[in-house]
Formats: C-alpha cells, structure tokens, sequence
C-alpha cells in the first residue's frame, strides 16, 4: 500500500484558563491510500483534535508541532487534469511544488507566534494556525504535488449537519460552490454537478432538492447533503467526525452504507471518527484507539477487536453493551 | 398495583394545514419497582410521550393515572405535590442546569422547595444524596461547569432521588455518556432500582442497553405502538417491521478474532 499521508510526532496544544491543556502528544499514524481508518476514542481522547489537525482545521490559539506528509499527487487523480486544475493556494506564502517521489511536507514548528497562515485554509477565512509552518519540497521530477486544501483535497463530514449547512443558501448553491471554487466550473455545470451529486447520495427528488433550504430536509437528509457537498471536488480523502452520532440507529445504518458506497466508488481514503468501537468495527478495515492524547493501538479491524493487545482497548470492548451481551439485570438479579 | 397508567394518550401538531400525530393512542402501564423502555427512530414520539407523563405538555386526549390518582386533573399545590414523586433525569445534565450553580444549590432546590429538609439540616442530606450516587461530599461547592459529564450526570440523579420519587423518567439518561462511565451510571439506577423500589420509564434509541436493563419495552413507530413484550424476547427475535429494521441496524461486535 502507498501512504497518503505520514504524520509524525504531532503535538497539539490548547489554552485553557491559563494554563496549557495536550490535546494530542506525539502522534505518528500512517494514512494509506484508499484505505478506511476508524480512529476511536472516548472523550478527550484526542480523536477531534487529529481531524482538524489533519483538516487544518484547528483553532488559532491552538499550539502546534510535529509534521506532516501528504503524497498527493504521486496517488494519481482519478480526473484528467482539465477537469481536476491544481489550483495553487492563493496565498502567497503558501507555494505550488513540483516534486518526483518525494512528498509535499509540512513541518510545523514549535516557534508558534509569526502568525503563519495555514496553507490549509482554502476559503475557510478566518482560521488561520499558531504554528508556524514552513514548506519544503524537492525539485525532481514534473509531477505536481502540493499541500492539501479543504474542500478540494480533504472532504469533511461534522456530526451536526444543520450547524455545517448554511439556513439561508439553497442545498443546490452549497454543493455547487463547491464544485465551482475548486473545480473551475462554471455555475451551470456546478449545478449539474450538484445535481449528479444528490442523486449519488440518493437524496429523493434531485431537482426539487436543489431549490430546497436545509431547514425542510430530516437529519439523515441534510447529513446525506453535507456529505455530497464534502466530496464534491472529488477529494482524495473523506473525514466523517462522529458524521453518524447525533442521527437514530436506523439513518446511521444508511447513512454508514452510503459513506462506505461513495468512498469504494470514488477510490477515496477514510477516516472515520467515531465513539462506537462496534459501528467503526462494521466500516473500517483498520482501527487506531486513542486515549488521553495518545494512539493506544492501531491495528487490523478483526486483530482489534478479536485479540486486543492493549488493556484500555480491551475495556472499551468490555463495556460495548450489545444484542448479545449478557444483560446487567440478569447480573445484578445473581448478586441481590 | 400499577404505579402509572396511561389511556389512549394522544397528542397532535399542527404543520402548516396539515395535523400530525405525535402519539396517536397509546396505552401502557409501569409496575412499582420496574423497567419499562420506550424506544424507536426519531420522530417515533418516545420523547413527547415522557413530557406528557411528566405534565411538561398536555395531551389532546387520553387519560394518565399515577399512584392511584388522576394526574392530568392535578393542579396548584396537589400537581407540585404529586409531582415529587415523578421526577426526570435528561441527556445532558449541563442544559438541565444553571451552569454557574453549584453542586449544593443544584441539590438543595428539591429539599427546599418540597420542603423536604430544614436549612440546617440541608448540608448533611446534600452530603449523603452525593455519597448515595458514588460520589464524594467535597464535591458539593463545586461549579456544575467544572465537574466531568458522568459526575454530572450522578448529580442529575441524585437531584431525581432528593424527593423520594417512585417513578423517574430517564430521557437518553446514559446516551451522551462515554462506554465506560455509562456501564457505571446504568449499575448505579438498577442499584437505586433494588433498594428503592424505584421504576423506570426509560427512553433511548440503543437496543443494546434496553436489552442490558429494562424488564419490558415498547416499540414506537409514528406515534403508535408498534410491538411491547419481554425486553429480551422482543429485542431477540422482533415482529414488527420496526423492530426488525431497529435490530438489524444495531451495530454488531464480532469478537471472535482474526
């Protein structure tokens, strides 16, 4: 397998009342291409702060050190080029690289205050990252490589569908803008895309959908929008934060079908971030656990979850409470 | 002799011209001492029929009997009265509260206000509600906004048991929770269960846990009814066509290595 991204001692800190709280400590995590990553952990485990991280989403105020590696372009864009343009980042900061085999690096140091801002950012403006970053690539061969953008590279799913959706936009415009933005298109075949897209997700009534606000779609509808507008520009690598959790069994059931479906389509990379040792189980091939900022475990799915070598992923299993556990009225009938 | 009996208890919404039944006729009972779960997807009416048991909305038709009494003609002092015997404990304890309040105030309203300690007599009952929920005394001044979300929630419950209730209505009590504190809060309620004689009116869209803890469970499905029995026998082998869909959506654990 090829690495789609290599991460490497990535520490993250935050500010808190004063006093300085790790949210990540050293982590370093292969990401392979194609491949469908569940990350887990319980609260303050870490597993939020790496997907931003890896999004470029983290806050300013957030300290950041450690590096990481994309291979972008030596994946191969499943698009020809005229309708896949790499757009350079816009920022001027932030350069275009040619690179052969070697990767697109970021080296993020732990000098902090320059205000650097985060080649990530794409349109999100506003955010920008503490660390300052610097960008090194070799010249070696033609091939284009570059550091990811959100939107265009990196597709993100957040848990709450109805705070990522605009109230005022149509669901038509924000899956089009997309396109639009990072694809060059033009409005009209933006919205064609658009259209192509809720069809893909499977969103009943395409056209009627296109001229809808998000407040008239369900919870599982607008979650199946968030996720055509996140792979609208065709992006190499999904990430689904807890995509599922806030949505009743039977739509997180679907709405984890389609995730699966659209990621096998599009040859995409997964990650998956999810509490739900048992629902990351059903979807990803491997599982990493996190706890108290730290990767725990990382391994193949059935390896995980058959023959843990960690006791704290043991216990996570332990306290899974399934169809088929033991029920604790039972136990605590024995005891009384 | 049953402890809450609910009759064809209907409630509907007006949206735009259109009437929507949000629990369209359903009738069930709770026994002293027992679990009964409500479960089903969103929008099935396990929530709005919680706030109806609880009088936090008033239903359009049908009839609620608690302890013995018509609850739905209780009001002014009998209703606040009545009312300590039927208490609540929600997703997210820190929306329940004031989040400036302290663990004490939290837990002195209830005594207070039923009247159900002196002032001098609050701190000490304080105390022993905490300790009653697994959790320590010295947490008492403390700031609800700085306690973790599984104290938080031990302090919900002890808020609900301050009053001697007979029948709490748990509204996804443990859903928000991490796997290891929920296991945790869940020995805690059936412990409460035993020794008080406490029932249940639980609701939660996990099979898994109403399997793990309720006696008896109904399945919901745009209001109505679709299928109620044995936790274990309905959650095994499911009749209905929601149950089927519910059970074959639950996420499965095969633990049998690689």
């Amino acid at each position: 397998m090829t690495a789609l991204a290599l991460i490497r001692n990535l520490t993250v800190t935050y500010r808190r009342d004063g006093s300085e709280v790790a949210a990540l400590r050293s982590v370093s995590l292969d990401i392979e291409a194609g491949e469908r990553l569940a990350i887990i952990g319980e609260s303050g485990s870490g597993k939020s702060t790496l997907a931003l991280a890896i999004a470029g989403l983290l806050p300013g105020s957030a300290k950041i050190g450690g590096r990481i590696d994309w291979f972008l372009s030596s994946l191969g864009a499943k698009a020809p080029p005229s309708v896949l343009p790499d757009i350079s980042p816009s920022r001027g900061e932030i350069g275009s690289f040619a690179v052969g085999s070697s990767p697109a690096t970021l080296v993020i140091g732990e000098g902090g205050n320059k205000g650097a801002i985060s080649p990530l950012e794409g349109e999100m403006s506003g955010r920008t990252e503490g660390g300052l970053i610097e960008c090194r690539s070799q010249k070696s061969a033609s091939k284009q490589s570059h550091i990811p953008r959100l939107g265009r590279d990196i597709g993100f799913v957040f848990q709450d569908p109805s705070a990522s959706l605009d109230p005022v936009m149509t669901i038509g415009k924000q899956i089009a803008e997309v396109a639009r933005t990072h694809l060059g298109l033009t409005w009209s075949q933006s919205y064609a895309r658009a259209k192509g897209l809720l069809e893909r997700v499977r969103l009943p009534d395409p056209d009627s959908a296109l001229r809808a606000f998000p407040h008239q779609l369900s919870g599982g509808q607008k979650q199946r929008v968030a996720i055509a507008a996140a792979i609208a520009a065709g992006p190499k690598l999904l990430i689904a934060d807890e995509a599922t959790s806030a949505l009743d069994t039977i739509v997180q059931a679907e709405i984890v079908a389609l995730i699966r479906r659209l990621v096998t389509e599009d040859g995409m990379t997964l990650l998956f971030i999810s509490h739900d040792i048992a629902l990351a189980a059903e979807l990803a091939e491997r599982i990493a656990v996190f706890r108290h900022g730290q990767l725990v475990e990382l391994g193949m799915t059935a390896q995980i979850v058959g023959a843990p070598a960690q006791p704290y992923t043991r216990a996570l299993l332990d306290a899974h409470i399934g169809l088929d556990t033991r029920p604790l009225l039972n136990r605590a009938r024995l005891r009384a | 002799m049953t402890l809450l009996a609910v009759s064809n208890l209907t409630k509907r919404y007006r949206r735009g011209n259109k009437t929507i039944a949000a629990v369209d006729d359903v009738s069930f009972h709770i026994d002293p001492g027992e679990t009964l779960a409500l479960a089903g997807p969103s929008g099935s009416g396990k929530s709005t029929i919680a706030r109806l048991a609880l009088r936090l909305i008033e239903p359009d038709d049908g009839r609620i009997d608690f302890e013995g009494g018509d609850f739905l003609a209780l009001s002014g002092a009998a209703l606040r009265a009545r009312r300590a015997r039927l208490q609540m404990v929600f997703q997210d304890p820190l929306a329940a509260f004031n989040p400036r309040a302290t663990v004490a105030r939290v837990l002195d309203d209830p005594l207070r206000i039923h009247g159900i300690a002196s002032r001098g007599e609050r701190p000490r009952r304080i105390a022993a509600l905490l300790e009653r929920v697994g959790l320590t005394a010295d947490l008492a001044p403390r700031a609800i906004h700085e306690i973790s979300g599984g104290q938080r929630q031990r302090v919900a419950i002890a808020r609900a048991i301050a009053t001697k209730p007979s029948l709490i209505v748990l509204d996804e009590a443990v859903s928000a929770l991490d796997v290891s504190v929920r296991g945790e809060i869940l020995e805690l309620l059936l412990d409460l269960q035993r020794q008080e004689k406490i029932a249940y009116l639980f609701i939660s869209h996990d099979l898994g846990v109403i399997r793990s803890v309720a006696h008896r469970v109904i399945l919901l499905d745009a209001g109505r009814i679709a299928e109620n029995g044995d936790a274990r026998t309905v959650i095994d082998a499911p009749q209905s066509a929601i149950g089927k869909a519910l059970v074959a959506a639950a996420p499965r654990l095969n633990r049998t290595g690689p």
